[in-house]
């Protein structure tokens, strides 16, 4: 009998409760209070956390079709061009893809530091794309200096519950997210 | 089988014909794509507004009745206030319609009010905007402008379904004609100077010269009709700052805008009665 592989479905799944989640939080982080200070706004990206599963765990097509389809979903919900979040996650899914070989690649630590890198490369790409709609760009690089602190932060602190969660569904599932076969619970 | 060069090659030969596909989609497939992720999406949206809706609705629940007393007479008064002004503007348009009459003017634009909650607010250094809970259910038509009791809040640019964005005054992105109330000569508003500790701010260009404003005297400004969108006399924000631009032939300034544009609630949508004249 032949059995569907979902492995591309359950990385694409988890990437939009994260998108879901990240919205959720910019909805509350648009304004609050802090030390004093009463209008208080930060954005969060996790750009880097929505791609790092899928290039490092999964094998060629399921992290392809993963990446791909998150890339739309995430433009879906954005400003930016319809097209961007595909070609930028593209890039650094090949990127990754290339290099992963050579690397601990089931290490969490080495996750953690591929997720930070990889918001890092996707926020500063994003921000020279769109700053130069802004009339003061120099007054902007300020905001988006904050925002990408906070986001470094966010996803230092997330990269592990979230690699955790989609070990977690695939060891549920039994399946191997690699080379899709069966494994002993 | 294929050379090992090619092999490690493989993911950007892959990411190639990837890309080369997306530059020849029809443009209708790519609208079609982003509408059906947008779609997919947003039932989680709604729902979680929904949900916070319930929590505010069950925390007033938890109001004593001295509290509610208090509420309701403050309402009272509200509503008296309400209704005096609601006179005065019944008298104020029956004055321009027969002005218009006599003069022989074009009419007014008028508009239905569609009062819509956020769903979610979502404000970066990149854009500002707002998912709003009506869209195509309620004839919501994009470029629709949205207020509230603070005046501009933004206009939609996307309408789903259920939801609407709208392009918050705030963003970099929105650009409106706009006048300094009492003058009505243009000028150019474009939001964006969003601080991560301080209220939102915009800029104004190409302001006359002899126009002037200052944090101690500020200028209230107003659009100013020109465009169609908005209609004349919505508050924007108070001009803080001018400057003579580099050319010296204008003044550069900055706007500031209501700090309430960032927890808004719920928005008004003005959705124009007759779109052929505008």
């Amino acid at each position: 009998m032949v059995r569907y592989d979902y492995r591309w479905l359950v990385v694409f799944g988890c990437n939009l409760l994260l998108l879901w989640l990240v919205g959720l939080a910019n909805h509350y982080l648009a304004h609050f209070s802090l030390l004093g200070f009463e209008h208080c706004t930060v954005s969060l990206y996790l750009g880097g956390l929505l791609v790092t599963y899928a290039a490092l765990r999964l094998d060629s097509r399921h992290g392809w079709a993963s990446t791909l389809l998150t890339g739309l979903a995430a433009d879906s919900f954005t400003a930016l061009p319809f097209g961007t979040s595909l070609v930028l996650f593209g890039m650094v899914h090949a990127t990754l893809l290339h290099g992963r070989q050579r690397f601990p690649r089931e290490e969490l630590v080495f996750a953690i530091v591929v997720a930070l890198l990889v918001n890092l490369f996707l926020f500063i790409a994003i921000s020279f794309l769109l700053v130069g709609s802004n009339s003061r760009p120099a007054a902007a690089w300020l905001r988006l200096f904050a925002d990408l602190l906070a986001s470094q932060v966010a996803v230092a602190l997330l990269t592990s519950w979230f690699m955790s969660v989609q070990n977690r569904i695939f060891y549920f599932l039994r399946q191997h997210p690699e080379t899709g076969r069966r494994v002993a619970s | 089988m294929l050379p090992k060069r090619f092999d490690q090659a493989h993911p950007f030969a892959l990411l190639g014909v990837v890309l080369l596909v997306w530059l020849v989609l029809p443009v209708v497939f790519k609208t079609f794509a982003r509408s059906a992720f947008f779609e997919i999406q947003a039932p989680a949206t709604v729902v979680d507004s929904y949900v916070d809706d319930l929590q505010n609705f069950w925390a007033s629940e938890l109001k004593s009745k001295e509290q509610l007393i208090k509420e309701g007479k403050d309402l009272a008064g509200l509503i008296s206030a309400y209704s005096l002004a609601n006179q005065t503007n019944k008298q104020l348009s029956a004055d321009i319609l027969r002005l218009e009459n006599l003069l022989s003017l074009p009419s007014m634009p008028a508009y239905r009010l569609e009062p819509a909650r956020v769903a979610r607010r979502d404000f970066s250094g990149w854009w500002q905007r707002m998912i709003i809970r009506k869209g195509h259910n309620y004839n919501i038509p994009v470029g629709a402008p949205v207020v509230y009791s603070g005046g501009v809040v933004g206009r939609v640019i996307e309408v789903h379904a259920y939801t609407a964005v709208v392009d918050l005054v705030t963003s970099p992105t929105f650009r409106v004609a706009a006048s300094a109330e009492g003058d009505n000569r243009p000028v150019s508003y474009q939001g964006g100077l969003n601080e991560t500790f301080s209220p939102p701010r915009g800029t104004v260009e190409f302001v006359p010269l002899d126009l002037s404003a200052s944090q101690v005297q500020p200028q209230r400004l107003v659009t100013s009709g020109l465009g169609g969108i908005f209609p004349p006399g919505l508050t924007l924000g108070s001009i803080t700052l001018l400057e003579p631009s580099t050319d010296g032939l204008f003044k550069n300034g900055e706007v500031k805008l209501d700090p309430r544009l960032n927890s808004l609630t719920e928005v008004t949508i003005l959705i124009p009665l007759n779109p052929e004249q505008p």
